[in-house]
């Protein structure tokens, strides 16, 4: 019962030092405007497609407030939580690293686990804040009439959230593990741009490669941008989160010799990566969009299921190619839902596809099933559909009466949106800013 | 009766020997010093009891049973010299913080008041001066209810009647059943405050024990310097 009660004064003792950091308070301010730019052009954006001025909508069943608002307005939240957020969580360790207060923070009656705890707490506590501009670009959207969908919206805030706990346990761990706050920034920043560059490299890859970089902060979110909750990638998150922070727990035990803390991470390392990877081959996922973007009609999935035999995919398209692009998201990403043994071969040689005319099989796409082969250069759903049809010899499905997604055209213009956001939220966060100074006297 | 005994105490940081086989006793509810040159190790040994610091060797026992690195914190409090910590905090938030995690039976305001604090119940830690921030942790380490209270220092940086007023302070700690074991650097001050001593030089114990008992163990009773000051003991053991 002891860490129960004595819990309230170390959280408020992180929350106090959250809010004295000046860190903390520019990424308040910045998150304001930040979010505000992404909201009014989003919302100019999707007027302008949905027919402003009285013009008939572009294309009505294109327009989801998930892609035409939510996520280019929480993308903010990526670039605070790539860029600002890391330094926020370095401080709350180094300052107590560097000032001394770390030698008598290990000798409270508090475990290391609890301290990092309650710094966890606070950073949530202190992001959930940051998320006020976010939540009020949501109301405002609901004010101009426009429509949001519980479920996908639900999903992006908690990738989202996702992002920020990894983010959290990364900078966490470097700043336990570096002599300096700026070390720490080094290797926080070393650890962004390694993830960036492995999702560069292992584009239209498949393999190991592939894999490993669909859980990079960056494709991980893109799961839930796109509505699709996989539980594959909520484990390996949490687990490399909770690892950083553990790590951040072994080092701060300063008390301990560094090859006994060694031996300990080397130990947990190797637990999570067990957890990892036990994660990672759980197929389970869950298309929450609103118009089933990531699902073929239920009627085709049905069908689709009963293929029980191993298919294998071989693609000839350059990692560039918009039409790998499409396939990825039509296809393999809906295959990949439903058929538990698909194996997919990404067969070009260079990344842009300009040069690969010469050996005349560029833009193939083989598939194969139970020794039965054939070639199709179809990137549309209904056709590769059809074609798997013929080689599993399933008979296709009747005509699906499935409702058609209607789309949610909203012509509105971002009213009071620059004065909200630029304006009176950096002017409310330098005068709560003020007031918590003179309060913490 | 002891309430700790250290043996064998030794640290080395790469090739160098920090404390080498550093053995003595504190008594219950006395206070001890550890006086010694700069370098001599006290801060190092400080921080080896305190568990803040891994030790290469030697075994601390707490009422004659073992304690563990990780039990330490429920035995003892080591508060540091030179350091300022959460500085953008106010002094009446840290005094507060400490008495809330500890809930000891001494309080923070009447230790604001005996240290003289008052007037900076609001000022930034970070503001302040040398002298304000040692009372200020020498406040935060009374406001502890470990057995054992651990100072680096806590001189350092007072004036003459300061100085006066903090030692009294001290020694009444020993009167609430509080141990004592300070790091002092001036040996007038040990001289004054400190029930026994234990001298350190170049990581080794050289002496332990109230001046009379030092003075025997320098030879210097019987040879010519009966009313020996510590520092001629010191030198005489070094």
């Amino acid at each position: 019962m002891r860490s129960l009660s004595s819990f309230p004064p170390l959280f408020s003792k992180e929350w106090r030092e959250l809010t004295a950091s000046r860190a903390y308070w520019l990424l308040l301010l910045a998150v304001g405007p930040l979010v505000g730019h992404g909201f009014i052009n989003a919302v100019n954006l999707y007027a302008e497609a949905s027919g402003v001025g009285g013009r008939p909508a572009a294309l009505p069943q294109g327009l989801t407030p998930l892609d035409g608002m939510l996520a280019p307005t929480f993308g903010a939240y990526d670039l605070a939580v790539t860029l600002l957020f890391p330094f926020v969580a370095i401080r709350s360790i180094a300052a107590e690293k560097e000032s001394g207060a770390l030698k008598l923070a290990l000798q409270f009656p508090f475990s290391v686990g609890e301290m990092v705890a309650a710094k966890l707490l606070a950073l949530a506590t202190g992001w959930l804040i940051a998320w006020l501009p976010g939540l009020i670009a949501v109301a405002m959207w609901r004010a101009y009439g426009g429509h949001l969908y519980a479920l996908e919206t639900l999903n992006l805030l908690l990738g989202h959230w996702l992002r920020m706990l990894l983010s959290a346990g990364v900078a966490t761990a470097a700043a336990a593990l570096a002599e300096s706050a700026a070390s720490a920034a080094i290797v926080t920043l070393g650890f962004t741009l390694g993830t960036w560059a492995l999702d560069f490299i292992a584009a239209g890859r498949g393999g190991w490669l592939a894999a490993l970089a669909s859980y990079t902060p960056t494709a991980a979110l893109r799961f839930f941008e796109q509505g699709l909750l996989r539980l594959s990638v909520v484990i390996v998150i949490l687990a490399l989160a909770s690892a950083g922070l553990a790590i951040a727990a072994i080092w701060l035990h300063i008390g301990r010799k560094p090859g006994a803390r060694l031996l300990r991470s080397v130990v947990l390392l190797g637990f999570i990566a067990a957890i990892v990877w036990l994660g990672s081959i759980s197929r389970a996922s869950w298309d929450l969009s609103e118009n089933r973007r990531n699902s073929f009609s239920r009627a085709d999935e049905v069908a689709l299921r009963r293929v029980r035999e191993p298919l294998r995919i071989t693609i000839n398209l350059a990692a560039e190619d918009p039409r790998l692009m499409d396939y990825e998201r039509g296809i393999l990403n809906k295959l990949r839902r439903i058929l538990p043994r698909l194996e997919v071969d990404y067969a070009a040689q260079t990344r842009t596809g300009l040069f690969e005319g010469a050996e005349e099989r560029y833009g193939e796409i083989w598939y194969e099933l139970g020794g039965r082969k054939v070639m199709n250069r179809s990137t549309t759903g209904p056709i590769v559909v059809e074609q798997l049809y013929q080689l599993a010899g399933i008979t296709a499905p009747a005509n699906s009466d499935e409702p058609v997604f209607p789309g949610y055209p909203l012509a509105a213009h971002p009213k009071g949106a620059s004065m909200i956001f630029y304006a009176l939220w950096p002017l409310a966060v330098i005068s709560i800013w003020g007031l918590a100074r003179r309060q913490r006297r | 009766m002891n309430l700790l005994t250290v043996n064998g105490l030794s640290k080395q940081f790469g090739a160098r020997t920090v404390l080498q086989n550093v053995s003595f006793s504190v008594r219950q509810g006395e206070v001890l010093g550890l006086i010694g040159p700069n370098g001599a190790g006290k801060t190092t040994l400080f921080e080896c009891l305190a568990g803040i610091l891994p030790s290469d060797g030697g075994a601390l026992r707490m009422n004659e049973q073992g304690l563990a690195p990780t039990q330490r914190k429920t035995a003892l409090f080591y508060m540091p010299d030179g350091v300022t910590p959460w500085e953008r905090q106010s002094v009446n938030w840290a005094v507060g913080f400490f008495e809330r995690v500890y809930a000891g039976p001494i309080k923070a305001t009447e230790l604001l008041n005996t240290l003289k604090l008052e007037s900076l119940r609001h000022a930034r830690i970070g503001s302040l001066s040398k002298g304000e921030r040692k009372r200020l942790l020498l406040a935060m380490g009374l406001l502890t209810s470990q057995p054992l209270l651990m100072l680096d220092e806590p001189f350092d940086g007072l004036d003459l009647l300061q100085t006066r007023d903090v030692m009294a302070l001290l020694r009444s700690q020993t009167g609430r059943g509080r141990t004592l074991m300070l790091s002092i650097h001036q040996l007038v001050d040990a001289a004054r405050v400190c029930d026994r001593l234990i001298l350190l030089s170049d990581g080794r114990v050289v002496g332990e024990g109230t001046i009379d008992e030092l003075r025997a163990q320098a030879n210097l009773s019987d040879g010519g310097l009966p009313e020996a000051r510590l520092e001629e003991i010191f030198l005489a053991l070094t």
